[in-house]
Order: C-alpha cells, then structure tokens, then sequence
C-alpha cells in the first residue's frame, strides 16, 4: 500500500515489546519477602510499580486526585492480596488487573453505570466522531508526539478513554474487556474505533488539546 | 458487529468499509493495510488507506504509552500507604467490600 496516513508519529515504538512484562531485577525478591512482611520489600514494590499503576489510574479517571487516591487503595490492596499471589502470571499483569477492577468499582459506586456501555457513556453528537474520513493533511506529518498523544487520549470522552486505555494500552483483548465493563465484545470493538478515530480527529487539531495540568511528568 | 465472511472486499464500497473497519481491525491483528484482502481496495481509495494508516500508528504508538509511563504520583500517595500500612489499616478491608475476587491470576 503506498498510500500515507496523514499522522506520522515522530518515534515509533517497539511493537515487539506490547503485552511483554519482563521480569524486573529484585522483584521476585522483594515479592518473596514481602510476602513474609518485610517493608522494606513493599515499599521496593511500591517503587517499582508507582509509574505504571498511577498512570493506569490516571488515564481512566482523567483525574489527579482521584487517581493518587486510587494508586493508594490499589497499593493497600496489593498489600492484602500478596500472598494470594502465585506466579501464574506476571507480577505486574496481576498488579494491573486488580487496579483495574478497583477503578472500575470505584466508578460504578460513583454512580457511573458501564453495564451499558453504549447507552450510559457513549459520548454525545457533539463528541463523537465525525463519519467523514477527512482528507490527507501533508501539514500534520511528523507532528505528534507522545506529550500531544496523552493529551489527546485526555481528552477522549470517558467511555471512549476506557476502553482505548484498557485494549491498544494495557493490552487487555475484546472479550476481557466486555467481561470487566459488562457490555458485548462488539461494543467493545465499536468503542474502540470510535475512540481511535476521535484521537485521530484530535491529533489533526493538536492546537485545540488542553495542556495535562497538575500532572508531575517522569523525565524520561 | 459486521460477518465479514461473505464480503467482497475488492468491490466493497467506501461506506461498507467504514461499516466493517471495526472488525477488520479486531480480527486482523490490527494489520488492515497489510493484508492482501484490501490491497486492490486500499489502492483504489487513498483516503481510507490514510484512515487506515492513521488508526494502526495511533494503536502502534499506543503501546509504547504503557511501556513508558510518564505520570508520577506525588510523595503523598506513598506517605499516606505507609502510613496505614503503620497503623494497620493495610490488612483490614477498609471500606473495601467485595474486592475478594480482584486479584485473581
């Protein structure tokens, strides 16, 4: 196909590294001896996986306090739940599983109902995106980064957001998704091309997304 | 959601693809340009083989968002945890019902 989209990311990823939780230098240690309830070994933990669960929290909830509070209550959970923690998995797959059911209690006793994906949080005429494919913008090329793509993913209305966070992020497939959130697999497939398709809407528009704020960035 | 089995897809429409997209992309690997079923319809329609282009490089890059977490949680968040971790509070449930079946593998 020699057609080219109009986005060009400047540095694309290695794809090869998606869904891959390689093992982390100390943390089957510090599993270990947390596990028999040493603190410092939970608090190597905590430090390992702060980044990660923090930014898992914060892109589904868009929101900072709601986000430390949630990083706290997964971390306190973790603590419970360690020794229940067998090795099937990756260490950080698990971790990651738990923080998302814990947002997602946390959203349905907010009241935010996801039984109904399509009826409760699909996002309003004015936030969807529009049917047309646009035309090719040679202007955009080479011009989003990974700064403008969180910004756009921001900005993504909540039920787009989830679901965009949770399969081409996280990595979860259609079906674990529709089990998590209680809606079909199609509608699962359906709010992630809609979701796709309004970043892309976004990222031809970068003046137009709000900056991240009160968020502290990691250098990187 | 779209049964693609029965579809021709060289003489398939810019509206039936549209249509369909969601489960090429689902069922494809997430690779609609690089599979040889659309190659006569991609080339004949380059603006749906820029959409396409477009969606896979915001999938593509989207998995380097989890690789790279940029967001850090203030120093609060930590003192709070050890904090309950202190008093105890960190091996009740606290509030928490219900979250037996969180953490399962």
């Amino acid at each position: 196909m020699g057609t080219q989209g109009v986005i060009t990311m400047q540095q694309k990823p290695n794809s090869g590294l998606f869904k891959r939780n390689p093992p982390i230098a100390g943390e089957a240690d510090a599993i270990e001896r947390a596990k028999n309830g040493d603190p410092d070994a939970f608090s190597k933990l905590y430090a390992l996986h702060k980044r990660r669960v923090y930014t898992l929290c914060l892109r589904m909830l868009g929101n900072v306090s709601e986000a430390e509070d949630m990083t706290q209550e997964a971390f306190l959970h973790l603590f419970r739940k360690l020794g229940s923690f067998r090795g099937e998995s990756a260490f950080s797959t698990w971790l990651h599983r738990l923080t998302v059911n814990l947002v997602l209690m946390h959203l349905r006793k907010k009241g935010l109902q996801l039984v109904s994906l399509e009826e409760t949080i699909n996002p309003s005429e004015e936030d969807a995106p529009k049917r047309d494919f646009g035309s090719r913008d040679p202007q955009l090329a080479g011009s989003v980064d990974r700064v403008t793509l969180e910004r756009a993913v921001a900005s993504l209305p909540p039920g787009y957001r989830m679901v965009f966070v949770l399969h081409d992020v996280e990595g979860f497939e259609h079906n674990e998704i529709a089990t998590m959130l209680e809606c079909s697999t199609g509608n699962s497939k359906s709010q992630l091309h809609k979701a796709r398709l309004k970043l892309r809407e976004l990222l031809r528009q970068p003046e137009k997304l709000t900056p991240l704020e009160g968020l502290k960035e990691v250098a990187l | 959601m779209s049964d693609l089995t029965n579809i021709n897809f060289d003489t398939m429409t810019v509206a039936e693809f549209e249509t369909y997209l969601p489960d090429l992309f689902a069922t494809g690997g997430g690779k609609v340009s690089e599979d040889p079923r659309f190659a006569k319809f991609l080339a004949a329609n380059p603006d749906c083989a820029a959409l396409v282009s477009d969606l896979e490089t915001i999938a593509e890059y989207a998995q380097s968002m989890f690789e790279e977490p940029v967001h850090e949680p203030s120093d609060t968040v930590w003192s709070n945890i050890a904090t309950k971790l202190k008093e105890g509070i960190g091996g009740e449930e606290d509030g928490l019902n219900g979250t037996e079946n969180l953490a399962t593998e």
